[in-house]
């Protein structure tokens, strides 16, 4: 598959007082065209710092990159300057962000605000926005676009608001929408009508998703690939269904078993992973997941391994894929 | 069985200016001791209010709640102050609802404070302590502030609070949500263990279904301050009867890949309608693909339709 976006050797950091936080640390992946990549994680693992990286949203200072590209269409979005970055945000890359009350502005009409972009990248005329911000209601299916372009979002209700943030981001047919969280705020019987509309665009409009969350119930929904991030790294990556039916890294496994599914017994027991992630003030020397994990042997504490290749799109990076580990088939993880 | 608690035509209504809002209008149920009852619904269905109302942190409009025999709602304050402590909460929002000037010592000790439940100042710091390992904390955290603590370990010092006076029935007012997959499993395991310990009997308030039907024996599905559906959990969500319980199952995305490309989904229109002036009939019906007329004009009684399973439809012989 051609890729639409690639991360080389990613590293982020933030300055604080305290020293430096390191939010991502080397991290590699690619999103090909018309796909859809997951990133899963627990919060403070990561995944919205890359995602702010390819968009560039990141307050600098604190924030800064110390090492790494992102190809996008083959040029390095890192090496682009602030006007040229305008012209990508918005239009090729856009992004749907995660609390739809906060992120529209409140003094602003519902369809001045999904035309304001294109109104200013392409001079549109005042009858012809409007027009544009119907066609975009339409789109994402709310009820009397005629109506509504004329409301303000207090007007509207949760996952109403979550669908103007749609057509926000695809009213420039964008290659590649990031959605960060883009359901959470939202209940599940307004989750499945975003999540569903998600899917009819992309397949409209041929576009690649980067899908940011934590449920792992919307992931096994819409992604074609799955990326498990931890403490700022990759720890695992594989297509959806080998995430989920084969995982190798016992955060993976453990990260699958701690949540109930509507499909188990009452009785099995629900899995929890003692501890918390660690600090990225002091990154750990050794294996990220050391002090969470059952199966930490000697090497794990001092070393990080490499990636291992299960086959061409599976990837974890554990000691346990080494030969010489010992097999834990059958203890319980 | 005899219910711990017994809820009878419990509503909750405020006056917002533009009209009554009606969040919890006639819920009727019963808790027995020792069993976990799962409340779920959407946002704004009233599921919240009704925990509130039923241990009294709101007032209630009308209805009776017999907590061992006596109604609550007829207490005077000093007879409510004794009901208090078999009475606890456990809120959602653990950097919320701890008091950022107070101590990890003070927050813990506080209840114990206002009930006098302490011989000595050796007795009260003796309780804090051990009520600290009973949640997984220890000594060395008790001069801690909130700030210095995880949100997992924050809902752990909430814990500790609810649990300082031997309450007998504790509401928690989804005590998870705010909470990351990993540490949400943590706090699941020991609310079990707690009540596996003191026999305690919980309200789980969420809407996070596949967790409720996990840790609950029993669930009620709440929609625009009605109880739609009660049942067993396993039976709940094994035959759903009511249209909204089979629509709000069937959005719950399952994590496994393969089931989920397979599943029928019911889709609802809409989102749920203002609980202000909300108009006669079943509070359901603008959503729902089988209504008729009668659902238009009569609101459904919420009666026992298969054996410990009720319902609110007209639909549902």
């Amino acid at each position: 598959m051609e890729k639409l976006l690639e991360v080389k050797n990613l590293s982020v950091s933030f300055k604080t007082f305290f020293g430096e936080v390191e939010a991502v640390r080397n991290i590699n992946f690619h999103v090909g065209k018309s796909e859809t990549v997951a990133i899963v994680g627990e919060s403070g693992c990561g995944k919205s710092v890359t995602a702010n990286s390819i968009m560039q949203l990141l307050p600098m200072p604190p924030a800064f990159f110390k090492s790494g590209e992102i190809i996008f269409n083959g040029e390095n979005l890192l090496k682009k300057t602030n006007k040229e970055m305008q012209s990508i945000r918005g239009n090729e890359i856009s992004m749907v962000f995660q609390d739809p009350m906060t992120s529209l502005n409140p003094t602003m009409k519902i369809g001045k605000q999904i035309v304001e972009g294109l109104v200013k990248h392409r001079k549109l005329s005042s009858s012809e926005a409007k027009e544009k911000a119907i066609e975009m209601l339409n789109l994402v299916a709310v009820p009397q676009p005629e109506k509504r372009v004329n409301q303000y979002p207090h007007e509207f209700s949760g996952g109403m608001r979550q669908r103007v943030m749609i057509a926000l981001a695809m009213v420039s047919n964008p290659r590649l929408l990031i959605a960060d969280e883009p359901t959470t705020a939202l209940d599940v019987t307004v989750q499945a009508q975003i999540l569903e509309l998600m899917k009819e665009i992309q397949k409209k409009l041929d576009m690649s998703i980067i899908l940011i969350t934590h449920d792992l119930g919307v992931v096994a929904e819409m992604s074609d690939r799955v990326i498990v991030m931890y403490a700022g790294q990759i720890l695992e990556e594989g297509t959806s269904d080998e995430i989920f039916t084969d995982p190798k890294h016992p955060y993976t496994k453990k990260l699958l078993s701690s949540v109930p599914r509507l499909d188990m017994s009452r009785n099995e027991p629900l899995f929890s992973i003692e501890g918390t992630p660690p600090d990225l003030y002091i990154p750990p020397k050794g294996c990220s997941f050391y002090d969470r994990c059952d199966n930490a042997m000697k090497i794990c504490k001092d070393n990080m391994p490499d990636f291992d290749r299960h086959n061409n799109t599976h990837r974890s990076r554990c000691w346990l894929n080494h030969s010489m580990a010992q097999s834990t088939e059958g203890s319980e993880v | 069985m005899e219910p711990l608690i017994s809820a009878r035509n419990i509503k909750k209504h405020f006056d917002v200016g533009e009209g009554i809002l009606k969040a919890v209008d006639g819920l009727s149920f019963d808790i027995y001791p020792g069993e976990t009852f799962g409340l779920v619904g959407e946002s704004g269905c009233g599921k919240s209010t009704a925990g509130r109302t039923i241990i009294r942190l709101y007032d209630p409009t009308d209805g009776e709640l017999f907590f061992n025999g006596k109604n609550v709602y007829d207490l005077s304050r000093r007879e409510m102050q004794e009901v208090r402590k078999d009475f606890q909460m456990i809120f959602q929002d653990p950097y919320a609802s701890l008091n950022p000037r107070m101590t990890v010592e003070e927050l813990v000790s506080e209840p114990l404070d206002i009930h006098h439940a302490y011989k000595n100042h050796k007795d009260r710091k003796d309780k804090v302590i051990e009520l600290l390992e009973l949640v997984g904390l220890n000594e060395e955290h008790a001069m801690r502030f909130p700030h210095e603590f995880s949100g997992g370990q924050r809902q752990r010092i909430g814990i500790a609070r609810a649990l300082a006076l031997n309450p007998k029935f504790i509401v928690a007012d989804e005590p998870i949500s705010a909470l990351d997959v990993s540490i949400q499993a943590q706090v699941v395991n020991l609310l079990k263990d707690l009540q596996d310990q003191f026999g305690l009997t919980y309200m789980f308030i969420a809407h996070d279904l596949s967790m409720v039907r996990y840790i609950s024996d029993r669930v009620g599905v709440m929609y625009l301050g009605h109880m739609m559906e009660l049942a067993p959990s396993e039976e709940l969500y094994e035959n759903p009867l009511h249209p909204y319980t089979k629509a709000l199952l069937s959005a719950i995305p399952i994590p496994d890949p393969e089931i989920q490309r397979s599943r029928k989904r019911i889709m609802l229109e809409g989102d749920v309608p203002s609980p202000i002036n909300p108009k006669p009939g079943c509070r359901f019906v603008d959503r729902c693909a089988q209504a008729t007329d009668i659902c238009r004009k009569e609101t459904p009684v919420f009666e026992e339709k298969r054996p410990n399973h009720f319902a609110a439809c007209h639909n549902v012989k």
